[in-house]
């Protein structure tokens, strides 16, 4: 039986999954013979065991469920009013002259730094959570989007102009959707921010609001390292999840791109 | 409908202030119902030609008028009664065999049902059934054509221009295709500018072969195709091709040559500047 060299057997595809299992077993081994305090390293199955624990209580789906609600809020937001404002400034040049300098000021501005302001103005409610994970992602989806819009393939407008579109017709069935690839581009970028944001606003203004920022940082000021670890744990995976969804969600749109 | 073609100059800004020369008081009638044949090197101006007379490119000086059969100049604007053919077809990426193919009538607002009807007719008639909802990258590049072709043809226009539109592809499909373009040529009898730089496409097709100099493009020759019709590839062989062929040759090399000596001097002297 020939082997084609493009797919792996059992053994190589196998091989990614052995390395993390290697790496698990050696913290767990290293934890137990070598007797680190479990607040400086707990052994993966300490960490398992109260990941398991805060499942079953609740508490890991409630703070869970209040981020992804932020983050998805703001993120909605941010791709509403970046998709547009982005269009905008592709089909007027005027608009496109004012909101450049908007963005040119605003956007290397660190945005974790808006923290301080937004918690005088608006309080350390769900308002400024969402707030700061709505201007997090709007920027590379503003950007994105109206890079899109300009770099429409001049071939494609002129052919739909001599198939008797309008000027209109030729935004909307032509420059939008060939826009669309950059747009998603936009939106993964917009996404990446906007959990980090997220998670970091609940860190600092979060009191007692919950949220899996909360979690880290409450864990973690009474030493409760299992739960850090466990909390870590499952932004990682929440984290890969929603990649994943988006590329699902890319393909399903957008069909006609070539994905990955 | 004639095509009338009159001084027609036009003119590109270069490096550095420069101009360049695309096409250089071209005149010629291209008559109703024919095929006219453009070729010449690369960079005569052949396809700024097609895209002017389709009021794709605006000319810097000169004119286009549409006659009607009574040499009536029609008064609509240029490149109302025309449609291109792209070197590159610019299908929409995003939009299935039928979507593409029904873009036109989509635009002038025909209802959904009538410019799906129209547009699987001609999807049919190009040899794409069974095609209708896959998108162009899931065709291969005859195929692609195919669709380009429809597209173009659902426009009804009684002009149609192509710019090298069958360069790309393999021999093999490219002979398909002139055949496919002769089939349709014979039942609709549109006017046709072809713009190629293979000779044997040029005389196949061709009621006549505009050969266009090196630029700036002017007109060499017009050479008459007197062979019959309906054409078919089985002609290339004959006696009268390989003299017609023989002709065009000899002309295009000349302008071939000119334009490597043109290219040589000019990186000399840009050599010698640097």
């Amino acid at each position: 039986m020939s082997k084609a060299s493009g797919s792996p057997n059992l053994l190589e595809r196998s091989l990614p999954w052995l390395s993390i299992a290697a790496v698990v077993a050696a913290w767990e081994g290293a934890v137990r013979f070598h007797g680190i305090a479990p607040i400086y390293l707990p052994a993966p199955s300490s960490v398992l065991y109260y990941l398991w624990r805060m499942i079953a209580d609740g508490s890991m789906a409630y703070n869970l469920g209040i981020t992804l609600i932020r983050i998805f809020v703001g993120f909605a937001l941010a791709a509403v009013t970046g998709i547009l404002l982005g269009v905008l400034m592709g089909m007027s040049r005027n608009v496109a002259r004012v909101a450049d300098i908007w963005i040119a000021a605003l956007y290397p501005l660190p945005k974790i730094s808006l923290i301080p302001l937004l918690i005088i103005w608006v309080g350390t409610g769900e308002a400024y959570k969402i707030v700061i994970s709505t201007i997090s992602a709007f920027f590379p989806i503003v950007i994105s989007t109206y890079a899109g819009i300009r770099q429409a393939d001049s071939g494609l407008v002129k052919a739909a102009k001599d198939l008797g579109a309008n000027a209109r017709q030729i935004q909307l069935k032509v420059v939008i959707p060939s826009a669309i690839p950059s747009i998603f581009a936009g939106l993964h970028l917009g996404m990446g921010v906007a959990i980090v944001l997220v998670v970091a606003a609940e860190m600092i203004g979060g009191s007692s609001q919950g949220g899996m920022g909360w979690l880290l940082i409450s864990s973690g000021q009474v030493m409760e390292t299992e739960k850090v670890f466990a909390s870590l744990i499952v932004l990682a995976v929440v984290g890969a999840l929603i990649i994943k969804l988006q590329q699902w969600a890319d393909r399903k749109v957008a069909p006609w791109v070539d994905h990955d | 409908m004639d095509v009338v073609v009159d001084q027609l100059t036009q003119i590109w800004a270069g490096r550095g202030g420069t101009e360049v020369v695309a096409l250089d008081h071209f005149s010629h009638r291209f008559r109703s119902g024919r095929i006219a044949c453009l070729l010449g090197p690369s960079g005569c101006g052949k396809s700024t030609l097609v895209q002017i007379v389709g009021g794709i490119e605006q000319a810097t000086s000169g004119a286009v008028r549409i006659e009607d059969p009574q040499h009536r100049t029609v008064a609509r604007p240029l490149g109302a009664d025309s449609v291109m053919m792209w070197q590159n077809l610019n299908l929409f990426p995003w939009r299935s065999v039928v979507d593409n193919v029904a873009f036109g009538p989509e635009m002038q607002g025909m209802p959904k049902a009538e410019r799906y009807a129209r547009a699987r007719a001609l999807i049919a008639s190009v040899g794409l059934r069974g095609f209708e909802n896959h998108l162009p990258k899931q065709l291969s590049g005859g195929m692609r054509q195919r669709v380009a072709l429809a597209r173009a043809l659902i426009m009804e226009r009684p002009i149609l221009l192509m710019d090298e539109p069958f360069a790309a592809l393999d021999a093999q499909t490219k002979i398909v295709m002139q055949e496919e373009l002769l089939r349709i040529f014979d039942e609709t009898h549109k006017t046709i500018l072809f713009v190629t730089h293979a000779i044997e496409e040029a005389i196949l097709l061709g009621d006549e072969v505009v050969v266009m100099t090196a630029r700036p493009g002017r007109i060499k020759e017009v050479i008459a195709i007197d062979l019959p019709r309906p054409r078919s590839l089985e002609m290339v062989n004959s006696k009268e091709f390989g003299a017609l062929f023989d002709r065009a040759f000899h002309l295009i090399r000349e302008e071939v040559m000119k334009t490597m000596a043109q290219q040589a001097a000019a990186e000399q002297s840009e050599g010698a500047a640097t």
